[in-house]
């Protein structure tokens, strides 16, 4: 199947919890929230204290059914930007760490590695909670935790934008192959119109949709239901209690002796 | 607002730092009245239809929605007043599921939530989606995304129906079933349309605009059978033959 379509049609499964989601989104939401302040609390030059909670985006990947192996491929694409961050710890940072086999490791590129672990993991940790709880549920549930609604508005704004440019340059891509008889390589001047042009249609269709909001009342804030997201449940205070115990256990204990500190 | 009329006082509209597009259009539509609005592309339809729910306002004159004049001020009760199925229905479909956003209008209109369910399963049966209202809309066929984009209209219970080219891009089948669900809405109807077989379906009465002034407020069936006039041009184009299959 095109990118495109793909993308796209994953854009609108993302709106949808997962199908073996029984956890409530507001739960799976909290937890999110221990555990990244569990992974940024961890100290820079520890990255041996990170590598452990992994565990929860692993496992909670697997227990929702949605599968490790597609969040981390996912993940992937923060790298370049997370690899940007810290590029320039190893050439600020040259102190030596540790030796592996008589090669000089910096400090530098221990914080690299562990501001790249961090990145991963908690960019796992919020693709494992949109794809299970589904986006709507999770901003519904922002919402009830005391998030701003403005805020909220604009996430669900963003997500629909997403979409319309996405539909937009699925339209304007069926154009180009149908009158491009193969022709994949164009000056780059063209490009730049065809990207300008998609913004264009976006822009149009995006005050389109507007409209069609305003003639149905909206007034600037998304009306939600009083119980849009499913409420707690035992499960889902047994998933907090127990997730939030494990995140906890494994930030707080001592596991050094089976990853050497540095 | 106890008479639900469409009147248009003298207005006309230029977008900003562009040539005027409407001129001086003045006619009134009556509660309960199903009229057609019949003109070619660019001669002022959306713009007009626009007007009726204050997405623009006129730069001169005034439209008034029962004894309402449309201002800033009004636009929350006119919103609820006239409902507005625009032309394209993806559009107006931007919820995740059909049933939340057929529930968009009357959830903004701050109904209790029993009623805001009672009015989605009705406008769903009212339009023959019962039972899809879980299904996200893009998974929908395009008669049935028309139908919902009606749906979420008609679950605002408006009193004044007004549509831009409900049938365009829908099969034979579809627009049957979208002139019967606007058969059964009993109240105003104004419809913008290319369709004049449906404006004579549907329509006793037709507005014909043309390059931004109305040039004809008649019977559509009077004007479909008049022989010179403006109107019955529209009706003559809309019906001959696009090309020309002769090679001579």
């Amino acid at each position: 199947m095109p990118k495109l379509e793909s993308a796209l049609i994953s854009l609108h499964a993302l709106g949808r919890p997962a199908a073996g989601g029984r956890i409530t989104a507001t739960a799976s939401l909290a937890v999110t929230l221990v555990y990244l302040v569990a992974v940024l609390s961890v100290p820079l030059y520890a990255p041996q204290r990170i590598v452990w909670l992994a565990v929860y985006p692993v496992v909670s990947a697997e227990m929702s059914g949605i599968g490790f192996g597609r969040v981390f491929v996912k993940s992937l694409w923060v790298l370049p930007l997370v690899a940007l961050i810290g590029m320039f710890n190893p050439m600020i940072d040259t102190e030596t760490a540790f030796t592996v086999g008589g090669v000089a490791v910096s400090r530098g590129w221990v914080s690299f590695t562990s501001i790249a672990l961090r990145g991963m993991l908690a960019v796992q940790a919020v693709l494992v909670l949109t794809l299970s709880a589904g986006f709507f549920d999770m901003c519904d549930s922002m919402r009830r935790l005391g998030c701003p609604r403005v805020l909220v508005t604009q996430m669900q704004f963003t997500y629909r934008y997403m979409i319309v440019v996405i539909e937009e340059a699925l339209g304007m891509d069926r154009a180009r192959k149908s009158r491009g008889f193969g022709r994949k390589s164009y000056p780059l001047g063209m490009w730049g119109r065809m990207v300008g042009q998609l913004f264009v249609r976006s822009y149009e269709r995006a005050g389109r949709i507007h409209r069609a909001m305003l003639s149905r009342g909206f007034d600037g804030t998304m009306p939600t239901p009083s119980s849009a997201a499913p409420a707690m449940n035992a499960r889902s205070w047994t998933y907090l209690a127990l997730w939030t115990a494990v995140i906890v256990a494994l930030r707080l204990l001592n596991l050094d002796f089976v990853t050497p500190d540095i | 607002m106890s008479h639900h009329y469409i009147q248009f006082k003298d207005v006309s509209f230029a977008y900003p730092g562009g040539p005027e597009v409407l001129h001086g259009i003045d006619f009134r539509i009556t509660h309960g009245e199903h009229v057609a609005l019949l003109g070619l592309n660019g001669s002022g339809k959306s713009t007009m239809l626009l007007h009726i729910n204050g997405l623009l306002m006129p730069s001169h004159g005034e439209v008034v929605i029962g004894d309402v004049p449309v201002t800033k001020k009004t636009l929350r009760l006119v919103r609820q007043t006239v409902g507005m199925v625009f032309q394209n229905s993806d559009d107006m479909l931007f919820m995740p599921t059909v049933a939340e956003d057929v529930a968009f209008g009357p959830r903004n209109m701050g109904l209790p939530e029993e009623e805001i369910d009672r009015r989605v399963r009705g406008a769903l049966e009212a339009v023959g989606l019962a039972g899809l209202g879980d299904r996200p809309a893009f998974t929908l066929s395009g008669g049935q995304r028309r139908a919902a984009a009606i749906a979420a209209v008609l679950s605002m219970e408006p009193s004044i129906l007004v549509l831009d080219e409900p049938s365009a891009n829908l099969d034979a089948r579809a627009r049957r079933q979208l002139i019967d669900i606007l058969k059964r809405f009993s109240h105003t109807v104004l419809l913008a349309t290319h369709d004049t077989d449906m404006a004579l379906e549907l329509c006793p009465r037709s507005l014909v605009i043309d390059d931004g002034r109305i040039v004809a407020d008649a019977g559509t069936a009077a004007l479909a059978a008049a022989p010179d006039s403006p109107a019955a041009h529209l009706f003559r184009v809309a019906q001959a033959p696009a090309f020309s299959a002769s090679t001579n």
